[in-house]
């Protein structure tokens, strides 16, 4: 599913500009957010087919946008890939049952960040 | 619920009034009779538009979901609310309880019984909280009580120091309190005063730090309730861990009814009594009174000296110095990560003033610019980061995106070529921090990438 279109979600311009690297080398179409409230906007309206979203954010943090989309039915089926700064940060995720598919902490190898991206999508698909 | 849904996009049914009114009792105490129906209406519809819920079940069903919703949606409901005796059991709780708890290990000697109400809006928690005090017997077992409201609203604040209320307001408050503590004038119920003589009042903004002195330290109780509702939560666990650090050992958090402090602050140890819990400084970490070796910096904090976690100076380093231009950045990354650019600004600013030869600082300094849409700014601290020094690579790497975005190809082309040539030159230099832990090769292949589609589109342009 090499052509799916990934949200990224990260308020630094110059990790953003990275994650997009990443994912447009491995072939996949890129939109990006760099707040909260721009990324629930783009993932109402920019149909990812997944969300790689980063705690930390302006205007509204990344728990609560996950939160958002996971409770609405039009938008819950969307796989979410929540980027963590620290393990500690997961398992607080954990708890405030964000509903996120899956965690990853940073700094996150591109390769495994690409191995999640692909078994969420597949998971999506089957 | 169905058969509403097209319709409910645009009002409240009776049936649904009920529920939300219902669930809302359940879980912060707060009743919304008929009166209030406006307010709840017209919250509902704001959060529940603001969300693109397609009907306000679907909006409930997030509400059950999402404490944190829940307080967004009670913070537009209870704007400004609050009445006397507000939790009736919180305040049982302080009388029976709290109050000789405290008083049964101190001597008069040692002052006042000093109570903060912290957001105390137009004063009827400051003055339910002295009554409750006085009911305590605190004058006749020798000891004095204070206590002080602040508050961010200045005009809310007007009318606490006025202390004269509606009869609607007293509504809830007994008979017996309304004519033992309050006298009718033409105006109201005015509070007397005994009850005004021990309450005082003064302006403050919670998450503006440092405190003024009077209220650095050795408080008894601190009421906060309900006002953390209206801050994120890195900005609440701040506030939370300075209200910490300003309560005497053994001193007591309220926090709202509906509050928790989970995932919040573990300082604290909790206390059930009636049916309401509350928020104990643990005592142990002080017990210090014959020190046999050096107190920890945590115990001398929890003994009431000062400190401002979020904006911490790292001790021992003197503002005047290039060091202490280091520990400002730290602090402005770190407020910045934590989403409050104003206090990044500030010290970050005072960074660069301290030592204005430092690229990290500039750097960071154009970041926030640019987050603030200051683009021009943004451009002239980058351009002074790469001035200093030429080889930090994200200054130019930002350059190049923002001539990018503005269509001035040749511009963005040259600042990528120097973000490549500076990459080769020092890879592992001062920007390499702000690299979020990514390979230094992702970068080059960044730059190389956003390098290609600017050269095509000057060729083409």
């Amino acid at each position: 599913m090499a052509s799916a279109r990934i949200l990224a979600v990260d308020d630094s311009p110059t990790i953003l500009a990275m994650l997009e690297e990443i994912l447009v080398s491995a072939g996949y179409e890129v939109l990006t957010a760099e707040d909260g409230a721009e990324a629930l906007e783009s993932a109402r309206n920019g149909k990812p087919d997944l969300i790689l979203l980063d705690v930390m954010l302006p205007k509204l943090d990344g728990y609560r946008v996950c939160r958002l989309l996971k409770f609405d039915q039009k938008y819950k089926a969307i796989p979410i890939i929540m980027l963590t700064a620290k393990a500690e940060e997961q398992s607080m995720a954990t708890g405030l049952r964000t509903g996120a598919d899956q965690y990853l902490t940073k700094p996150v190898e591109p390769e495994r960040l690409l191995e999640a991206v692909a078994d969420e999508l597949a998971k999506a698909e089957g | 619920m169905s058969g509403h849904e097209a319709r409910l996009e645009h009002d409240l049914t009776a049936e649904q009034g009920e529920r939300f009114r219902e669930y809302i009792h359940e879980h912060s105490g707060i009743h919304l009779d008929d009166g209030r129906t406006d307010a709840l209406r017209i919250s509902l519809m704001t959060r529940a538009t603001r969300f693109c819920h397609e009907s306000l079940d679907h909006y409930y069903e997030l509400l059950v979901a999402d404490e944190a919703e829940f307080r967004e949606l009670m913070n537009l409901i209870t704007i400004n609310e609050t009445s006397f005796f507000r939790f009736p059991a919180q305040f049982d709780a302080l009388r029976t309880f709290v109050v000789p708890e405290i008083l049964d290990t101190r001597s008069p000697a040692l002052g006042s019984f000093r109570t903060w109400s912290a957001g105390c809006s137009t004063g009827e928690e400051p003055y339910s909280i002295a009554m409750t005090l006085l009911d305590a017997g605190i004058d006749s077992l020798g000891h004095h009580a204070e206590v002080l409201g602040t508050d961010v609203s200045t005009h809310a604040l007007e009318r606490a120091k006025a202390g004269i209320y509606t009869p609607r307001s007293l509504l809830n408050v007994p008979h017996e309190i309304v004519t033992r503590y309050f006298e009718p004038t033409a105006t109201g119920h005015r509070v007397t005063d005994p009850v005004r003589d021990v309450v005082d009042f003064r302006y403050q903004n919670l998450i503006k730090e440092p405190y003024p002195s009077a209220l650095m330290g050795n408080w008894d109780v601190i009421f906060c309730r309900n006002v953390t509702i209206y801050f994120r939560i890195e900005s609440t666990r701040r506030v939370v861990e300075s209200l910490f650090e300003r309560l005497n050992p053994g001193g007591y958090l309220f926090i709202g009814h509906s509050e928790t402090l989970t995932g919040i602050s573990d300082r604290f140890e909790t206390v059930e009594v009636g049916g309401v819990f509350l928020h104990r400084k643990p005592t142990a970490a002080v017990r210090v009174s014959v020190p046999e070796r050096p107190q920890s910096a945590r115990a001398v904090a929890a003994a009431g000296a000062p400190q401002f976690p979020a904006r911490a100076v790292e001790p021992g380093a003197p503002a005047s110095e290039p060091s202490g231009a280091a520990a400002h950045l730290r602090a402005a990354q770190a407020l910045a990560d934590n989403g409050d650019f104003d206090a990044a600004l500030e010290r970050v600013t005072e960074a660069v003033r301290i030592d204005p030869a430092l690229a990290a600082a500039r750097y960071v300094l154009g970041l926030i610019h640019l987050r603030a849409g200051r683009t021009d700014d943004a451009v002239a601290e980058f351009g002074r980061t790469v001035g200093i020094d030429d080889d930090f690579v994200l200054a130019h790497l930002n350059l190049g995106n923002i001539h990018r975005a503005r269509g001035e190809h040749a511009h963005a082309c040259r600042e990528y070529e120097a973000a490549l040539r500076a990459l080769e030159r020092s890879p592992d230099g001062a920007w390499s921090e702000f690299l979020g832990g990514f390979d230094p090769e992702v970068l080059v292949m960044t730059c190389r990438r956003s390098l290609d589609h600017c050269s095509s589109m000057r060729e083409r342009g």
